[in-house]
């Protein structure tokens, strides 16, 4: 076990030392110039050439490549992130002010996915063909379909005309004021949730198609055992690998998606930080956050592949 | 009533037709753009207390408001400052007091000389003197190394700025301007007094310096970036009385978003500024809410590469110009962006041809487009391109209202002169970087002035190296006419010769006007004490010093 979690957190590092690399590189070849967003339309075009080159000098940007990012490295060791190269605010403070709303989202739309996509997934494996399956299949098709940002522009619109209603503007946090906090929540969460719920209810059921067609089930149903017993307790567990497995990926669908349904709600959380910080191009924010969804990503992945030795006593790590 | 009049009565009458006389001197002719004797003062009906929520533009990239040029900037930094002058609140046009309290012009127009207040002190304690101006507008002036400041060439004609005492300064004149255009350039928004000492301290760059203490109605509190920023009322602010809320809150909302507008529709802002038209609308048929619009210092415009042939031909330029139905781009983007038609002088202008006169009567500009497409053609041919151009390069920013006009332009100019152009859609710093090499044939974006005055953009948009002539267009008649008119102080000889350049910018187009651009407002009615109709621009007049709450 040991043998096999430095395995993996080797891995999980040099996954994420490439991410950082590619971040790296990637913004800085990319074209375009921070100076617009920092100056505005007149202000840019009157920088003298010299005057550009000096603020992208104190900017630290006209520094050598590896300079730069050995400078990166050195904040991330510190904690400090950095700062952003525009207002000097510290990314770690943007994180920490904006994070736990992000997080929040994903985990309720997590939740939200596996209870909307396990019932789902469990009815129709065991009514293959009746109407509440192809109702659930059809429902998932359509979830699976839907973009998340055009359902949340959706909902923004049809609550504010129909019942004039808009959450709050600014970060709550749920230990500041629990009722605001959930307003701004629950819309990106229902819509991600909807959404990878669909997955869930097709991985589930397939999963349980073949399962429940197992001697185990067969025996079980035979010993007279009720139905429910048969399925939560003998066919469930068994087929739950798969949909785990599944949750881990679409938990980067998540953080992936909220960026688009953040921007979709306006709700203020990293996703959103993130589009305005590419819109600006402040190279420090950006990087960091694609390098601080890159590590969520990779621990869940590493947490996912811990769960199967619970879910199923078969499997050891070597 | 008696007809005797004793010498103590004559003494007084006469001293005060005197008085009278002196001030009358001083005050300005009717219509005059500006009034020495109209400070803001408190309105005793209006309420006082409360917060005022108000929802404008993104945060800002910086916080040093001399060298910005958005409203991410000025909309959320601004209440926190004063101005030497300022443009009337009430009106957004006349120039009144604000730190000088009254000013004189020598007559041959090469000194300023204002008067400071007394007893005005910075939000930290400190007193506001005559040294605060000097340091503010020497740094406008004269930017020290790695600062930009755009709005430098409003006053490239002083040479001396001179403390006369404590609250006294003068501004000395290489060679006299426009008394409007001085005027109007020291009552622009941008130009916030900031303190002599935080300049020094922060070697004249305040990029990175977010509270620097100022004199304006609001004090800093808080700030969440990209979310609000919050201020107070300034309990020691000179102009007593005011302000009349307590408290503001500035949300960062990204222009035209529907994030922006169901804030305001829903309530959750007071006052919001770049709504989109749908919001507009929706606001201007909801009971309890007042909707304005007012006219903004943007031209939108095609830039046509003059170093690459054929454009460098005048005729292909104007052939395009004409070939423009510019109704129908205002309607392309009505539901995104709120826009009029114009030419290459701001329509509103009193300089200007009136818009009504140029949609009535001038080719290029008429809702009938067929005999200006007629003389397109006819020019085009002359031009030698009877059979149209291929494989013209568009560049197109990566924003709702280019993308639209680019293609409804596209469509229009391979109509009617068989133009063939390749759209090439890329993000605002492309944009810039690509017009700035010349990898483009014809660009679209908007550009931006601080002023009204044609002898401020004649030299950024269309002087020989000017800042935002992309097109890299020279005209040497009209650069002749542009230097006479930043010289005329004459306004009637002025009007004349920005005639002359109007003709001249007809006949050789540096760019394609496509419109202008107006700003929509919305505020529930429970806002007072402001109305933007008459405004120009979203950069003067935005410290809501005046403004009240009916409730709070």
């Amino acid at each position: 076990m040991r043998k096999y979690l430095l395995r993996r957190a080797v891995f999980g590092v040099s996954t994420l030392v490439g991410v950082s690399l590619i971040i790296f590189v990637v913004l800085r070849i990319l074209p375009g110039d921070p100076l617009v967003a920092m100056f505005g339309l007149e202000g840019f075009a009157k920088l003298a050439p010299g005057d550009r080159a000096r603020i992208m000098e104190d900017l630290g940007l006209s520094d050598p490549l590896p300079v730069q990012y050995a400078r990166w490295m050195r904040d991330i060791a510190s904690g400090s992130l950095g700062r952003s190269f525009f207002r000097g605010d510290k990314v770690s403070e943007l994180i920490l002010h904006r994070g736990p709303l992000s997080a929040e989202i994903a985990l309720v739309s997590m939740l939200i996915s596996w209870l909307v996509g396990l019932p789902v997934g469990i009815v129709s494996a065991f009514r293959p063909n009746s109407l509440p399956d192809n109702v659930a299949r059809s429902a998932s098709i359509l979830f699976l379909a839907i973009p998340g940002f055009w359902l949340g522009m959706l909902i923004v619109l049809a609550t504010l005309f129909w019942f004039n209603y808009k959450a709050p503007l600014v970060v709550v946090h749920l230990w500041q004021d629990p009722w605001a906090n959930l307003q701004l929540v629950v819309g990106p969460a229902v819509v991600l949730g909807l959404g990878q719920g669909a997955y869930i209810a097709r991985m589930s059921r397939s999963c349980l198609l073949e399962v429940i067609l197992e001697d185990y089930v067969r025996t079980a149903r035979a010993k007279g055992l009720k139905e429910a017993f048969v399925v939560l307790r003998h066919a469930l567990p068994n087929a739950l690998l798969p949909v785990v497995t599944l949750s881990g990926i679409l938990m980067g669908f998540v953080l992936g998606g909220s960026v688009a349904v953040e921007q979709a709600f306006g709700v203020p959380g990293l996703g959103r930080a993130l589009v305005v910080a590419v819109i600006e191009r402040d190279t420090i924010v950006v990087q960091n956050l694609v390098l601080l969804y890159a590590v969520i990503f990779v621990v869940i992945n590493v947490a996912v592949d811990l769960s199967y030795a619970w879910l199923d006593p078969r499997i050891r790590y070597r | 009533m008696s007809d005797h009049v004793d010498r103590r009565t004559f003494l007084k009458r006469a001293g005060a037709a005197g008085a009278g006389a002196v001030i009358a001197s001083r005050l300005p002719k009717p219509g005059s753009a500006s009034a020495q004797d109209a400070t803001v003062k408190p309105d005793a009906a209006a309420k006082r207390g409360g917060t005022l929520r108000y929802g404008v533009h993104t945060a800002p990239a910086h916080f040093d408001v001399h060298q910005s040029g958005t409203v991410a900037n000025i909309g959320a930094q601004s209440p926190m400052y004063d101005y030497l002058i300022r443009r009337d609140p009430r009106d957004g046009q006349t120039i009144i007091p604000d730190l000088a309290q009254r000013w004189e012009i020598s007559p041959d127009g090469k000194k300023y000389t204002f008067h400071l207040r007394h007893g005005v002190k910075f939000h930290d304690g400190a007193d506001f003197t005559a040294e605060d101006v000097k340091a503010t507008y020497d740094r406008i002036v004269s930017p020290p190394t790695g600062v930009v400041i755009p709005r430098t060439p409003l006053f490239s004609a002083v040479s001396d700025i001179v403390v006369l005492d404590p609250h006294r300064i003068e501004f000395r004149l290489k060679e006299a301007r426009p008394r409007a255009f001085m005027l109007g350039s020291f009552a622009s928004g941008w130009n916030i007094i900031v303190r002599k000492k935080t300049l020094e301290e922060n070697g004249g760059n305040l990029r990175q310096v977010m509270a620097y203490p100022g004199t304006g109605p609001f004090r800093h509190v808080s700030r969440r970036d990209k979310e609000v920023w919050i201020m107070e009322r300034n309990p020691s602010y000179w102009n007593k009385g005011l302000p009349y809320v307590d408290k503001l809150e500035v949300y960062h909302m990204p222009p035209f978003s529907p994030e922006l507008g169901s804030a305001i529709l829903t309530g959750k802002l007071d006052y919001a500024r770049l709504i989109d038209p749908v919001t507009w609308r929706k606001a201007k048929e909801t009971p309890g809410m007042t909707a304005a619009e007012f006219n903004q210092s943007v031209i939108q415009a095609v830039f046509m590469n003059n170093k690459k042939p054929p454009l460098n031909d005048p005729r292909v330029r104007r052939a395009m110009h004409l070939a423009l139905d510019r109704h129908a781009l205002v309607d392309v983007v009505k539901d995104v962006a709120p826009m009029s038609v114009g030419g290459f002088v701001y329509p509103f202008h009193e300089l200007s041809t009136p818009a009504s006169e140029l949609v009535s009567k001038r080719l290029g500009y008429q809702k009938d487009t067929r005999p200006a497409v007629q003389e397109a053609k006819k020019l085009m041919a002359e031009a030698g391109h009877a059979g149209g151009l291929k494989n013209l390069t568009f560049l197109v920013r990566d924003v709702a209202t280019f993308k639209l006009w680019a293609v409804a332009i596209q469509a229009m100019l391979k109509e009617t002169l068989n133009i063939e152009m390749n759209l090439k859609t890329v993000q605002i710093s492309q944009w810039f970087e690509d017009a700035a090499a010349g990898n483009f044939d014809l660009g679209i974006s908007a550009i931006v002035s601080a002023l009204m005055d044609p002898s401020d953009y004649f030299t950024a948009w269309y002087g020989k190296d000017g800042p935002q002539n992309y097109s890299n267009w020279t005209n040497p008649a009209f650069h002749d006419l542009a230097r006479q008119i930043e010289r005329e102080v004459d306004d009637g000889r002025r009007k004349t010769l920005v005639r002359q350049a109007e003709e001249i910018l007809e006949k050789d187009p540096p760019l394609l006007p496509v419109s202008y651009e107006k700003i929509y407002d919305a505020w529930h009615n429970r806002v007072r004490g402001q109305n933007p109709s008459t405004f120009f621009g979203i950069y003067d007049v935005v410290r809501w010093d005046n403004v009240w709450l009916a409730s709070t």
